[in-house]
């Protein structure tokens, strides 16, 4: 079933069932003889359909939690589940096929491929699903993930024919496409002016209104932090502060 | 699974086409390898179709059964006592070799060397009666006018220094009358043709020359056979047959009749009155006038076919020196051409490092990653093989309308080449296409 048709018009956020829960999470990097500790042991629930917003000093720790939300990375100890299934341990190969049905990714610097369509660039997650769908489909869900940005009139326009906050709008678009259950954005507003920026914050707001999709955001911005239902805050590897932001 | 290679196929073209210039140059290699081994294949398998044609046109296939023997008889004994000049060749016999198997063409006839009349003047030439076969069998190009129409007709062929020196021109010999003996013969062909002297022959149909000058034997008789390898066994089924046909078989020679005292004759003392001699004899005896010599070589055994096999090892050799230089260039050129891929690949891959970072993000498998590399690569190489074979096909042509060389263009040649252009494209994109996949996704993204 699609979360496209299913709780457009609904305000209500319906929290229930935890989409995320990590444990505990430990990330070591090893560089020669030092070994640097990314992250010390955070512990964190997030339910279905909140909007958290995750800031903190360079360094803090922030993208590292990303990865390993992202199933881009795996914590070095600790337990992360995503839905109803452990993915700490989960092989190279499975975490790619959870990225693909379950999550979302926004960038700071969009990560467009250049010289592409928008439609193309919205297309990229629904080329790696297993079974893949016919071309006209995967056309058919890139168009209407545009609609939903309002971008359906820049279909056929190519990145560098696009403002700024209409690639990043583009690069959300992308995110939807597979209908996720997590939308992770690092920074998506790092590389936009600030009523750019705001207008993009804007659009994820309305985005989960309309969906009841879990957001994850990341910023060292505290204005651009205030837009979550939740406000984290992590210093040296550690969550500090965790409040509701309603 | 085919839908994937599809979609595949088209991220690489629309890759290749937002690098068009590159991958134009990229091709470069790949094009010139293939066009090379294509246009060289060509030209090779043409010249060896000529080689081969050249070969039957020489006439390896064909033996000559002449009258009369100037080989040993006795056995053992060692002094000349063949028949000498006889006069025994029938048209019976030749009637009867143009039926054994194996055994295309024959031309029976006689021939002389005498005065002919043409208008006022008179020369002196060779006359060789022939079938009308023996065009045939010398693959004889005309350079004017056609074959004699029977073997009893009026008309004649002449050689191309006998209507030079006679009649100014081909042309102007064509039409001319030319007397011998008191009968009269028109010339309807001009014939260019180096064998065996023939540009110095005037050549009559055997029974119109045979009633010209009253004779009822033959001196010789031309045979070819189907296949040049035949030549040497029809040979000697044609020296069994004469031998029973004229009374000389008795009990003693069987070994002759095995083939290891030819033309010998009969071991118990009875000398053959012909001779039978492949192509490969009568040129290796031809010129050698001491009765000695020809002896000699005569009497070699199985001298032909240790000729044959020799010139089929010869011809081998140069194939197998020929293929050997095409697959050294062949390898040369696509190696070049594969590390030109090669090279590329691996600079596209650093330049979409984000992009490959992206994809894996978004949930691209290393098998699909690599796929989609390996899939350019090869596209990028195989597009260059059919562009190389145009071009090969193009040269071919072009070598062949300016040099006059034949070349033959074969299907298996084709698929060859375009078989070995992907083939350049999997090998060389394999290394490129598995370091894309190995990528760490973090760091991929992280990429400038
Ligand atoms: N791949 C890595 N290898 C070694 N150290 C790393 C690596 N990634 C991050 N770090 C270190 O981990 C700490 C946290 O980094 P990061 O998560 O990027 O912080 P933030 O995004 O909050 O700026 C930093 O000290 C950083 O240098
Ligand atoms: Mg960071």
């Amino acid at each position: 079933m699609s979360r496209f048709g299913e709780v457009v018009g609904t305000n209500e956020v319906a929290v229930n069932a935890n989409v995320i829960k990590l444990d505990n999470v430990r990330k070591t990097y090893e560089m020669g003889e030092t070994s640097v500790h990314a992250l010390k042991g955070v512990s964190l629930s997030v339910e279905e359909g909140e909007f958290v917003t995750v800031t903190g000093a360079s360094g803090s720790g922030k993208s590292t939690l990303m990865h390993i939300l992202g199933c881009l990375d795996t914590p070095s100890e600790g337990h992360y589940s995503l839905g109803s299934e452990d993915v700490s341990r989960l092989s190279r190969e499975d975490l790619a096929e959870i990225r693909n049905k379950k999550i979302g990714f926004v960038f700071q610097g969009f990560n467009l491929l250049p010289r592409t369509s928008a439609a193309e660039n919205v297309e990229v997650p629904l080329l790696y699903s297993r079974p893949l769908e016919p071309a006209s489909v995967r056309k058919q869900k890139a168009l209407s993930a545009l609609n939903l940005m309002r971008l359906d009139d820049r279909a056929s326009h190519h990145p560098n024919q696009l403002s700024g906050g209409q690639q990043q709008r583009v690069a959300i678009a992308r995110a939807l496409v597979n209908d996720p259950e997590l939308i992770l954005a690092d920074e998506p507003t790092g590389n936009l002016d600030t009523d750019t920026g705001r207008e993009v914050m804007e659009t994820l707001v309305e985005l989960r209104a309309k969906r009841n999709i879990t957001i994850i955001l990341i910023t060292h911005e505290p204005e651009i932090a205030a837009y979550g239902t939740r406000i984290v805050s992590m210093k040296d590897g550690l969550i500090t502060s965790d409040t509701s932001n309603q | 699974m085919a839908q994937r290679m599809v979609l595949n196929v088209k991220l690489a073209v629309d890759s290749l086409n937002r690098n068009k210039l590159r991958s134009a140059l990229t091709m470069l290699g790949v094009i010139i390898g293939v066009a090379a081994v294509l246009t060289m294949v060509a030209l090779g398998t043409g010249a060896r179709g000529s080689v081969e044609q050249e070969v039957t046109s020489a006439g390896t296939n064909l033996i000559y059964v002449k009258s009369g023997n100037y080989t040993r008889g006795g056995e053992g004994v060692g002094i000349l006592s063949g028949r000498g000049a006889a006069d025994t060749l029938s048209v019976a016999d030749s009637e009867e070799i143009a039926k054994l198997l194996g055994v295309r063409d024959i031309s029976p006839g006689n021939s002389l060397r005498t005065f002919i009349g043409f208008g006022e003047g008179q020369s002196f030439v060779r006359i060789q009666g022939v079938s009308d076969a023996f065009a045939r069998m010398y693959a004889w190009d005309f350079l004017a006018g056609a074959n004699f129409s029977s073997a009893a007709s009026d008309e004649v062929i002449v050689g191309r220094s006998i209507a030079g020196d006679i009649f100014g021109s081909y042309v102007d010999a064509l039409g001319k009358r030319v007397q011998l003996r008191g009968s009269s013969f028109e010339i309807v062909g001009v014939i260019d043709d180096s064998t065996d002297d023939h540009n110095e022959v005037l050549f009559i149909p055997w029974e119109s020359l045979q009633s010209t000058i009253n004779k009822q034997n033959l001196d010789s008789i031309i045979v070819s056979t189907n296949r040049a390898g035949e030549a040497a066994s029809v040979a000697e089924e044609i020296r069994l047959m004469l031998r029973q046909r004229h009374g000389i078989i008795n009990e003693a020679n069987a070994e002759a009749r095995a083939g290891y005292l030819a033309n010998q004759g009969g071991a118990g003392g009875i000398p053959d009155d012909f001779t039978v001699e492949t192509q490969a004899e009568e040129v290796l005896t031809r010129g050698l006038y001491t009765p000695a010599a020809a002896f000699a070589l005569a009497n070699l055994p199985k001298l032909d076919q240790v000729n044959l096999e020799e010139m089929t090892d010869t011809l081998d050799k140069a194939n197998e020196t020929m293929t050997a230089l095409l697959a050294s260039i062949a390898g040369a050129s696509l190696f070049v051409g594969g590390i030109g891929i090669m090279n590329i690949m691996l600079v596209s891959i650093t330049e979409r490092t984000k992009e490959i970072g992206l994809r894996m993000a978004t949930g691209a498998k290393k098998t699909d990653v690599s796929r989609q590399f390996l899939v350019e690569a090869v596209t990028l190489s195989s597009v260059g093989g059919v562009v190389g074979l145009l071009v090969g096909l193009m040269l071919a042509q072009v070598v062949t309308l300016i040099l006059g060389w034949p070349a033959t263009v074969t299907f298996v040649s084709v698929v060859v080449a375009l078989g070995v252009a992907a083939a350049v494209g999997v090998i060389f994109g394999y290394y490129p296409a598995q370091k894309a996949a190995m990528l760490d996704p973090i760091d991929a993204l992280r990429a400038e």
